[in-house]
């Protein structure tokens, strides 16, 4: 059995030069391996270095240091490319094409011949959507017809490695159901397919990936699985109270942090036997309960916990509240 | 090819090229001797003047803007080399301006031949022959500086390559020693064509053809500086971080 990995990166970094002599590092001693059908996301702040990630990946790039092995080869050859498919950021696309002849013209670069590339072609652009738009010139196109295109072009050779660089970028809600829904069709329909994506956008991190790479500053600060950063356990409540008096909220809420929500009080407490007494406590002192849901930890909290802001404490007077 | 047809600094050159054409007959008409020959003269130069900045402007076009708008990323990340996505460019462009010249050297012939009455197309296809041969290098060596450089520095280079290419053996008989031992001088000379050799305008105005051989030497010394500057280019971008 093949346990070769999709991808595998060790100790690689990279320097630009600014100027004559300034150096800055983008990536710094990057190590990490892809299993084959694992869909890893990248996330970081701006500048973490995830587009640069990708790029060294994807044979833009030159490493400065380190080696980088697609399937067991060079990210520089060829061979290595001839296992990608790339969808960027902001696709641009010849717009005197139509979505035919542009996913025409990717097919002879990846290979595909004559009848193959027109079956191919006919199939992609039936799963993205675009069938019904094939012959139309792609400068009418929308934001979200554009990167069903270039997910449909990144498609086309049957790829192992799918690499999308911020999929969802720049679309509004329903576009990015849309492109979710597709990646999850497409990794479901491609089951030996990898995925590694970079997202600013955590929500869909959480929804799409295995696994998740944080970048900080060109440092890898956490890889693991979303289920060991999440928790499979889901005892964590919210819970939303009205009328509890301040006198009150100090006695049973004592060392839960409180948020002032439009509806009341909220805070959160974890645990199911913490959750039963406090809510008998703070009924027997006449409060009413408006909310109550089990919350998973999010992905956001789980990746940031350290560096985000507390939530800020309610004032003892609880505005809008009454007996 | 097909990319070119759609951009529109190709049909702003192409309106230049005809408007160059147009103005040169003009010209020619308002001297008072010498009409034919003076007429050829300045449609030759028209042709010329129009196909370099055809070659610095469309090559800058063709090739930077990719690289620059990021589109070039999608095409890269296939399992094609560099260098063929390079020389696709290079020859697509060459391709087109061969057909541009083509269409303007008809109707220069067209026009002398009604002005001259003996009439020799000879001269004329030689020279548009060499005109072409000397584009050929002229987009290798843009494609060399867009490869390298911003799109400006890379269009300025390129003109001064060609303006210096054509008075090189001016400037070594004005400069003579101060020049010859300079190694700057040896340096440029070495690089820079000698863009003169495929200039025979004047002889084509007075109806003078060039010895075929003459021809076949110019045609080895295009290739082989054509060669020169699409390896580099190609060895430049095979290494070049694409950062698009």
């Amino acid at each position: 059995m093949d346990a070769q990995p999709d991808v595998s990166l060790t100790s690689v970094s990279k320097n630009f030069y600014v100027g004559l002599f300034k150096k800055k590092t983008a990536v710094e001693d990057l190590t990490f391996s892809i299993a084959p059908g694992e869909v890893v996301g990248l996330v970081g702040p701006n500048g973490s270095g995830k587009s640069t990630t990708l790029k060294l990946i994807l044979g833009f790039l030159r490493p400065s240091s380190g080696e980088i092995l697609i399937c067991g080869h060079e990210a520089q050859s060829r061979k290595a490319r001839s296992f990608i498919g790339y969808l960027p950021e902001n696709p641009r696309f010849q717009r005197f094409l139509t979505a035919k002849e542009i996913l025409n013209y990717y097919g002879k670069l990846v290979g595909l011949s004559g009848v193959a590339r027109k079956n191919r072609i006919a199939y992609l652009l039936e799963l993205v959507g675009l069938d019904k738009a094939s012959d139309e010139r792609v400068r009418g196109f929308s934001k979200g017809m554009s990167q069903r295109l270039a997910l449909a072009q990144a498609l086309l050779s049957h790829p192992r490695l799918m690499i999308f660089d911020e999929p969802m970028s720049g679309l509004d809600p329903m576009g990015r159901v849309e492109i979710r829904r597709l990646l999850l069709q497409v990794h479901s329909e491609m089951k030996q397919s990898t995925i590694f994506f970079s997202t600013h956008l955590l929500s869909d991190a959480e929804q799409l990936c295995s696994s998740v790479m944080l970048l900080k500053k060109g440092r890898l600060t956490k890889w693991c699985p979303i289920g060991d950063l999440l928790g499979e356990d889901e005892s964590h409540f919210e819970v939303t109270v009205q009328n509890l008096a301040p006198q009150h909220q100090q006695t049973y809420l004592n060392g839960i942090k409180t948020v002032a929500a439009p509806l009341g009080l909220s805070f959160e407490i974890e645990g199911v036997d913490l959750l039963i007494r406090k809510l008998s406590e703070i009924r027997k002192a006449g409060a009413r309960v408006v909310h109550l849901a089990s919350r998973r930890k999010t992905l956001e909290e789980a990746l940031f916990e350290d560096e985000l802001p507390g939530p800020k404490q309610a004032p003892l007077a609880a505005a809008g509240e009454s007996q | 090819m097909r990319e070119l047809l759609f951009e529109r600094v190709f049909y702003i050159l192409f309106s230049f090229a005809g408007i160059s054409l147009a103005l040169s007959f003009l010209m020619g008409q308002l001297t008072y001797t010498e009409q034919a020959k003076l007429t050829l003269d300045f449609m030759l130069a028209g042709i010329q003047i129009s196909m370099i900045l055809f070659s610095v402007f469309m090559g800058i076009s063709l090739f930077k803007h990719e690289l620059t708008v990021g589109s070039v990323s999608m095409v890269l990340s296939k399992p094609i080399s560099r260098v063929s996505f390079l020389l696709g460019k290079y020859f697509g462009q060459g391709a087109i301006q061969t057909l541009v010249i083509l269409s303007m050297s008809l109707v220069t012939l067209a026009i002398a031949s009604s002005q001259t009455a003996d009439f020799s197309p000879l001269p004329i296809i030689q020279t548009v022959t060499l005109i072409l041969l000397e584009i050929l290098v002229l987009n290798a060596v843009t494609y060399f500086f867009a490869v390298n450089a911003g799109a400006i520095t890379a269009s300025v280079v390129t003109l001064c390559i060609f303006c210096i290419g054509h008075i090189k053996e001016t400037l070594r008989q004005a400069l003579g020693e101060h020049l010859e031992r300079s190694l700057i001088w040896t340096f440029a000379d070495g690089i820079i064509p000698d863009l003169e050799i495929f200039n025979t305008k004047a002889l084509a105005s007075y109806g003078i053809t060039v010895r075929w051989v003459e021809i076949g030497w110019a045609s080895l010394y295009a290739l082989c500086f054509a060669l020169f500057f699409l390896i580099l280019a190609s060895l430049c971008f095979n290494r070049k971080d694409i950062l698009t």
